[in-house]
């Protein structure tokens, strides 16, 4: 009985984060219609700013003459950021339905039940942008070569599993899903506050200083330069190292705050 | 006391509950004025650059000509809150309540958009103070903010009203809830947050015939230059387009509750 | 290396399966459980007892280390729950209070997440799902989702889930409360089989008969404090007197408490028309008692002679009807709540 028993803690933890992300994928699959709104959010975006915004490829300093080139990666990871943040508020939920103590009495490791929320957000962010880029090609965005593409959805699921943090954090600190507005508007806040609408110069003021610090402008940028332009290392790495302080630092704070949820 | 008496007392009680409960619970508030305002910020920093652009109509400042979209995002917002705070009592069942009550029917509904304007009107106010706060003028003083203020709070009754006809159609928070993204199509698809003639198709024409955006019109116009009569007149038959289809809606939507119980 | 609660050394059976010391949780500035002392040894059925917000929950949770302690210390299975909180949660089952299952999920994924929460390998994992499933009988409603299972079979999927891992200690926070008596007994049966096996079980209850009928040992907690302790047995017996219960005519019953008053101790009634009078020499008081009634004029409706019950013992020590704090508690909650 025992030697059945022992198999090496990294095995159980993957065996556990491989559950846990199996269990998230039930409400997608088994909710009629609970991928709409993840998937239908950011392609109205995509839609309504490409619509009302269009003509603003006519000022100088556009790298483009069109606006759905441009805006596709902000769509993309507009998605990213409502599917982490709608993963928070699935935890919230966890928490009031008393799901979460289910995983908090088990032996395993806090950072391997936080792990399951934020992967299971990175993959399911893969699913909006998918249909979102889909729209924009046949809308007659620029193709952004494989490895454009690469990068961009690399960006997108990494900016999931950074809302997800944000959102567990949240939904950790307040154990209540009415903290969902406050996931929301961070992410919107975060993503939109960087070079989403118009490139730096064309920014106003106070909008440039915060793009210039606000790390996502690095991943928008790296997530953008293959619909722009041509694919660069220099792009990209800015954007690598935005993502990696982000999830560092919100990542922290979630595992804190799940490491705390005993007292 | 008059039946009228009876009445308005019964919607002022409702009423009065309806903005109660709306104003207690801030995490419900905070979206409809807090998204809007984040939206209104970083559109106004991000699209700024379209002052510049040929047929731009002459404004102070960008932010001067998005503050009616700010208006009417929020005023739809409420509306769709509205919707969901009926939808929730019917779940609860406070609604048998005031069904088996010996009131006329629409004095519920009418009690329920008490709240909604409520709202509209809180709306207004703030983004009249936002913009005045970050130097955007009222082209026409004050009787233009009176103006602005009446209008966006008809218009939260209005869509209000086709708000509360969903709910009491599917008596489900979550299918009223579910409709947020239809409120921003409907948003996108008019001038509220651009020029009507500088949009791209296939969003130019449907903009042209939205009636969100005679509204959106009626309250930028006094802003950016000076009332003028026309806008005012076709924003006020929007808003009673709107009306009337909620009021159809909702009777047809209350027999059918009525009937099925 | 993974050894979920393995009895194979000879010094974790001499020790107890818990040892509570001065064990305290403060809220704010309110205590809500107030410096408690248990030992509950190894195969033993533990009954906690107590009304709602008597702090049997946060006990639980602070044993199952889902709540910090703010003072005093316990040791489940033979480990600091404080410091060694992750070998505790590797050798104790709980199946709590909300039962926190996944609507979603069918019975079976749940006992098998269970599993590989408990880090038992998939095919060894799915073996005794299956099995559990059958021992609590929901194998044919294994594979329907929870969102569609009735309260008993929630419960059952529940307590299946916390004996995946074949713990040594068992929580069952209030296991039965809401359940229809069939459904009852069932898990009563269940909780004998599992102590029949060895296990330790640690269970908070609302109901007198349960910790009556299971319990080897009753511990009575109310407002954070242990009132009393001991088997149900002798607390019983501690209580030595058994009681008179009288139904009389209606209007009388003030005049029959003061012509009783002498002759033993007036106790609290669930209602107005009984008087119960505990008295020291049992069935040979009752002449005497009828006489003085008689004497009085007041008319004697029924007259029973009733042992102590632990509800006795708990309106012993803590002035009230565990019964009436349940239903009052009822009456407060909101429909829906």
């Amino acid at each position: 009985m025992e030697a059945t028993l022992t198999i090496p803690a990294w095995r159980t933890n993957l065996a556990t984060i491989g559950a846990l992300m199996a269990r998230a994928k039930n409400e997608l699959i088994r909710v009629p219609g609970a991928a709409i709104p993840g998937v239908l959010a950011p392609t109205i975006f995509f839609l309504g700013l490409n619509g009302v915004f269009g003509a603003l490829t006519q000022l100088r300093g556009f790298e483009t003459g069109a606006y759905e080139s441009f805006i596709v990666p902000i769509s993309m990871l507009q998605g990213a950021g409502f599917t982490g943040a709608a993963a928070g508020v699935n935890l919230a939920r966890d928490i009031e339905q008393g799901w979460l103590d289910r995983l908090l009495v088990s032996p395993a490791p806090r950072w391997v039940l936080l792990a399951g929320t934020v992967l299971a957000a990175s993959a399911r962010a893969l699913i909006p942008a998918t249909f979102v880029l889909a729209i924009a090609l046949a809308l007659g965005a620029s193709w952004p070569g494989v490895d454009g593409l690469l990068i961009t959805f690399f960006m997108v699921a990494a900016m999931a599993a950074v809302a997800a943090c944000w959102g567990s954090f949240l939904a950790l600190r307040f154990k209540s899903q009415s903290a969902a507005p406050l996931m929301q508007a961070g992410m919107m806040a975060l993503i939109l506050t960087t070079t989403a609408y118009a490139p730096l110069a064309l920014l106003a003021g106070w909008l440039q200083d915060i793009a210039r610090v606000n790390p996502v402008t690095q991943v928008v940028e790296a997530a953008r330069q293959g619909f722009v332009g041509s694919v660069s290392w220099a792009e990209t790495w800015p954007g690598l190292l935005a993502l990696a302080g982000l999830l560092a630092v919100l990542g922290s704070l979630a595992l804190r705050e799940m490491r705390r949820t005993a007292l | 006391m008059s039946s009228w008496a009876r009445n308005a007392r019964v919607v002022r009680a409702l009423g009065m509950r309806s903005v109660r409960q709306t104003f207690r619970r801030p995490q419900l508030i905070a979206p409809i004025i807090v998204f809007p305002t984040i939206l209104l910020a970083i559109q106004t920093g991000g699209a700024s650059g379209a002052l510049e652009l040929p047929g731009f109509p002459p404004v102070q400042s960008f932010l001067q000509f998005m503050l009616a979209g700010a208006m009417v995002q929020s005023l739809m917002l409420a509306g769709n809150s509205g919707g969901i705070a009926l939808a929730v009592d019917i779940e609860m069942g406070f609604t048998d309540r005031l069904f088996s009550a010996p009131i006329p029917r629409f004095t519920i509904v009418l009690g329920r958009l008490a709240g909604t304007a409520a709202l509209g009107l809180f709306a207004s106010f703030w983004f009249l103070a936002i913009g005045l706060l970050f130097g955007a003028e009222i082209e026409s003083g004050i009787a233009g903010a009176l103006l602005a203020i009446f209008l966006v709070t008809a218009a939260a009754m209005a869509v209000g009203g086709i708000g509360a006809a969903i709910a009491l159609r599917t008596g489900s928070a979550s299918v009223v809830q579910g409709l947020f993204p239809l409120v921003l199509v409907v948003l996108f698809l008019s001038s509220a947050f651009f020029p009507q003639d500088l949009m791209i198709e296939p969003a130019k024409t449907i903009a042209r015939y939205n009636p969100l955006s005679l509204i959106v019109e009626g309250i930028r116009e006094p802003m950016i230059s000076g009332i003028e009569v026309g806008d005012t007149l076709y924003a006020l038959l929007a808003i009673l387009g709107i009306v009337v289809l909620g009021l159809i809606l909702s009777d047809r939507a209350l027999r059918h509750r009525l009937r099925v119980g | 290396m993974h050894d979920p609660g393995h009895r194979g050394a000879v010094s974790f059976l001499a020790m107890p399966a818990i040892v509570v010391e001065g064990l305290e949780r403060a809220f704010d500035k309110v205590l809500a459980v107030q410096g408690i002392d248990i030992v509950v040894e190894e195969g033993e059925i533990y009954g906690f007892l107590g009304p709602n917000g008597a702090g049997k929950t946060t006990t639980v949770r602070m044993l199952t280390t889902l709540l910090l302690p703010t003072g005093g210390r316990a040791a489940v299975a033979g480990h600091d729950i404080v410091k060694e909180a992750r070998a505790v949660r590797a050798s104790i089952g709980v199946a709590l209070q909300e039962a926190a299952l996944d609507p979603l999920m069918t019975g079976r994924e749940l006992i098998r997440l269970q599993a590989t929460l408990q880090g038992i390998p998939t095919a060894e994992g799915r073996r005794r799902a299956d099995s559990l499933l059958e021992r609590v009988d929901l194998s044919a409603a294994a594979d329907r989702r929870v969102g569609g299972y009735s309260g008993g079979m929630k419960r059952r999927l529940d307590l299946a889930a916390a004996l995946v891992h074949e713990p040594r200690v068992l929580f069952l926070d209030e296991p039965t409360t809401g359940l229809d008596p069939v459904s009852r007994k069932t898990i009563w049966e269940e909780v004998r089989a599992l102590n029949e096996g060895g296990t330790t079980v640690f269970l908070t209850t609302q109901y007198l008969e349960e910790a009556d009928q299971l319990a080897d040992n009753v511990g009575i907690i109310d407002s954070g404090r242990i009132v009393a302790e001991g088997t149900p047995e002798s607390l019983k017996a501690e209580l030595g007197n058994p009681h008179i219960q009288l139904q009389l005519a209606q209007g009388s019953i003030a005049e029959a408490e003061s012509i009783l008053a002498p002759i033993g101790k007036l106790l609290p009634t669930k209602d107005g028309s009984r008087v119960l009078l505990e008295v020291e020499n049992g069935a040979a008081d009752i002449p005497r008692v009828v006489r003085a009634l008689d004497e009085a004029g007041i008319g004697v409706e029924a007259l029973e002679l009733v042992k102590p019950t632990l509800d006795d013992v708990f309106v012993e020590k803590t002035g009230y009807h565990l019964e009436d704090e349940i239903e009052e508690k009822a009456e407060q909650e909101p429909v829906g709540a």
